[in-house]
């Protein structure tokens, strides 16, 4: 055992050392993830904008102005659906929240916006953040709406000037009501010079003091199945993990041709230790290469791009089996051919091949039926559906037995046939 | 002892090393001389246990096998291609190699010095092979195959390509290996190497091995005549007898003897301006046993 990781080591530093078989193995696949990622997340929405549907099922003019009222939010990028799309969508993810207006909802109790409907927000109740946000943003729509409503002045002013005019010049009213009425109108017209020369203070520590002032809001909790991505990241990161995969499994398989070239196996070979040893410590450093891989690639996806990660057991176990399915086509890559170059256009054909149809190039979820066939004959495929099975499809251990099982049984007949033909070039 | 008996490997139709049979005492530096695809390399590979034969067996010691664990223990092997790690410096090769022969701690750490040392590369222990020159790459390649100790030594070809310099240093480590008590199987294209080096050689080729002696023998047995020619400062008296042919007063002389019959001209008093002994060599063994020569 002790040789095994020793010689294992001694293959692991030599791939630290190579700086471009190491740009490949780390900054490749992380600039796939970033590259595509931030392409797909741009057609969905800005970025900083919350992105919610609204449905306006009322007939009242106050709701129209309120909708009119939220389309002028920069904070928020609207799409106006039905009550039913609107649901669905904010289900799966795709939307942050709905907004619902509806007459069918009971009335609000507001004195000065009459028809104004309950708003109804339905949202995932994790999304505390996002949640509070867009009550915020409510409230101020709400609000402004009111006061234009009520605290205009000088609609008020002209108003009530018109009113006297036509008081004045009306006949059919005798003259000591309309002294009266004029007395009244004038001293509401002071009121509201009063009011327009005070200002917005007044205003709005008047609504503020309102018993009737805080907006209609109703709450309710819609909570998103976990078996949908929530950002374009949880697609891309399982991608370029897979890439990350097999540059490894190009490093070693080269690594492996090199030593039979060169001439450092026949060392290995004469050395008092068993053939066993020496291709057990390649396929540890290989197996390792992976794990850590995809465990430097995850980390960063989680922390920085706030890839979610439904079932930690699960990508531990996604974690390890793609390293022994990865480890193993090493060795069946690095008996492709007895040259440096043959193996190496060898396995990156072969590579390319698996990354296209298994899903590296084009997503697992937007494949056209038939090639999502072709896909079950790629490594590549097994493994970001592992890996996508973990972080957003919501697998249990259950679910995820079948790939797991699949990708080791790849490593182990892969392993198997490269290290006989292994002994068929020692011959 | 390293007996190696009726030793037979095939590639397809091309048949590398054909039945050959010999016997390595302790303590020799044996020589095997032969062109390139003569089957030095498909031999050494077999006598160290990379290379399974088809036919025949090796062993080493008495002891057995070279595949059985105690015995790969005390053989060491230079292999003809450089057999290094590229991007580890020459202390971390020999350490990773001193290591898979169990070699820990300070004694390895010794050893490791020691093979640096016997490589003159002390100096460049800190840096990467990939840094250094054809002959220092040589040069840790034979330190390789001597970190942890073994009694018997297999260098395959291991001057090729390189500087003078390198080659006498690599030679006067051999010899001194030689004189610890190892025995040392030496292959080589160059008759020179053997001819200096080797106590006895064995000459192969196709395959084949055509002769096996001492370097005197060989020359002796298959070298033919020596001549000799000269440039004589007069024409000698009528009575002295001359051997050869005289034309002028350039004197060649075909003989098994050169030196002897040299001495008995000058005795009998015949002045040489110049004189010029051509010994056979090593090369002409190789062309009188196969009509090539060694190095085409
Ligand atoms: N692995 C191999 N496969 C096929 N032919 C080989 C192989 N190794 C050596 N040979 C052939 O065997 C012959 C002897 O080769 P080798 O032992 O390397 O010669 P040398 O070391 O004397 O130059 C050559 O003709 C060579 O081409
Ligand atoms: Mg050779």
């Amino acid at each position: 055992m002790n040789s095994i990781l020793f010689l294992a080591l001694k293959d692991l530093r030599l791939l630290a050392r190579d700086k471009f078989g190491l740009f490949w193995v780390i900054a490749f696949p992380l600039l796939m993830a970033l590259f595509f990622g931030a392409i797909f997340s741009s057609g969905e929405s800005g970025a900083s904008r919350l992105s919610i549907a609204v449905v306006n099922e009322s007939s009242s003019s106050v709701a129209k102005q309120f909708v009119e009222q939220l389309q002028q939010s920069s904070a928020l990028s609207i799409r106006y659906m039905s009550h039913d799309s609107a649901r669905t969508l904010v289900g799966m993810g795709k939307l942050a929240a709905f907004v619902e207006l509806s007459d069918s909802a009971k009335q609000a109790s507001s004195f000065f916006l009459k028809d104004m409907p309950v708003i109804k927000v339905g949202i995932d109740p994790k999304r505390k953040a996002e949640s509070g946000y867009l009550q915020g943003i409510l409230t101020q729509a709400y609000f402004v709406l009111m006061q234009q409503q009520i605290m205009n002045p000088a609609k008020i002013q002209q108003a009530v000037d018109d009113l006297i005019l036509q008081i004045d010049s009306s006949s059919t009213i005798n003259p000591e009501t309309k002294a009266v009425m004029k007395r009244f109108f004038s001293s509401l017209k002071q009121f509201t010079e009063y009011l327009s020369i005070n200002g917005a203070d007044s205003s709005s520590s008047f609504l503020e003091a309102s018993p009737f002032a805080s907006p209609p809001i109703e709450m309710e909790e819609i909570s998103v199945d976990v078996d949908k991505p929530r950002s374009s990241f949880e697609i891309t990161f399982p991608q370029g993990l897979l890439w990350g995969l097999l540059g490894v499994t190009m490093a070693f398989a080269m690594s492996i041709v090199q030593e039979r070239t060169k001439g450092t196996y026949l060392r290995l070979r004469i050395a008092p230790i068993t053939r066993a040893q020496i291709l057990a410590g390649k396929g540890l450093a290989s197996f390792l290469a992976c794990v850590l891989i995809s465990v430097i690639l995850m980390t960063i996806a989680k922390l920085v791009f706030g890839v979610r990660v439904v079932n930690p057991a699960g990508l531990a176990l996604a974690v390890v089996c793609t390293a022994v399915c990865f480890s193993g086509i090493v060795m069946l890559v690095s008996v492709m051919g007895r040259t440096e170059q043959a193996v190496a256009g060898a396995g990156w054909a072969i590579m390319l091949v698996q990354s296209m149809v298994g899903g590296g190039m084009v997503p697992l979820m937007f494949m056209p039926s038939w090639m999502k066939v072709l896909s079950n004959f790629s490594a590549v495929k097994w493994g970001i559906y592992a890996f996508e099975g973990a972080i957003w499809r919501g697998f249990s251990l259950h679910d995820m037995i079948f790939p797991l099982v699949v990708l080791t049984m790849i490593g182990v007949v892969t392993f198997t046939i490269g290290v006989t033909i292994l002994m068929r070039y020692e011959q | 002892m390293i007996q190696v008996t009726n030793l037979f490997k095939q590639y397809g139709e091309l048949i590398a090393v054909d039945h050959i049979s010999f016997d390595i005492y302790d303590g020799e530096l044996f020589g095997l001389l032969g062109p390139n695809g003569a089957g030095k390399t498909t031999t050494i590979n077999m006598m160290v246990g990379a290379l399974s034969p088809n036919e025949g067996s090796v062993t080493i010691n008495n002891e057995g096998f070279p595949t059985e664990p105690d015995v790969r223990k005390r053989i060491g092997n230079a292999p003809q291609s450089l057999a290094l790690y590229d991007e580890l410096t020459a202390e971390e090769n020999l350490a990773f190699f001193g290591r898979l022969y169990h070699l820990r701690g300070k004694e390895l750490e010794k050893r490791v010095m020691y093979a640096l040392e016997l490589a003159g590369l002390v100096d460049r222990k800190k840096d990467r092979i990939s840094t250094f020159s054809g002959g220092m790459k040589r040069r840790i390649n034979f330190a390789c195959a001597v970190v942890h100790n073994p009694e018997v030594l297999f260098l395959d070809e291991p001057t090729v390509g390189v500087d003078p310099q390198s080659r006498n240093l690599i030679f006067e480590r051999i010899e001194e290996l030689k004189n610890q008590g190892r025995t040392i199987v030496y292959t080589t294209h160059y008759m020179e190497e053997a001819q200096r080096l080797c106590d006895r050689v064995a000459i192969v080729d196709h395959g084949k091995i055509l002769a096996l002696d001492t370097v005197e023998n060989l020359i002796t047995t298959y070298g033919g005549t020596s001549v000799i020619e000269a440039e004589l400062e007069s024409l000698p008296d009528e009575s002295i007898n001359l051997p050869g042919r005289l034309v002028g007063l350039h004197l060649r002389v075909e003989t098994d003897t050169p030196l002897e019959d040299a001495m008995h001209l000058v005795e009998s008093g015949v002045r040489f301006r110049t004189l010029r002994i051509d010994r056979a060599d090593l090369e002409t063994v190789f062309l009188n046993l196969t009509g090539r020569r060694l190095r085409d």
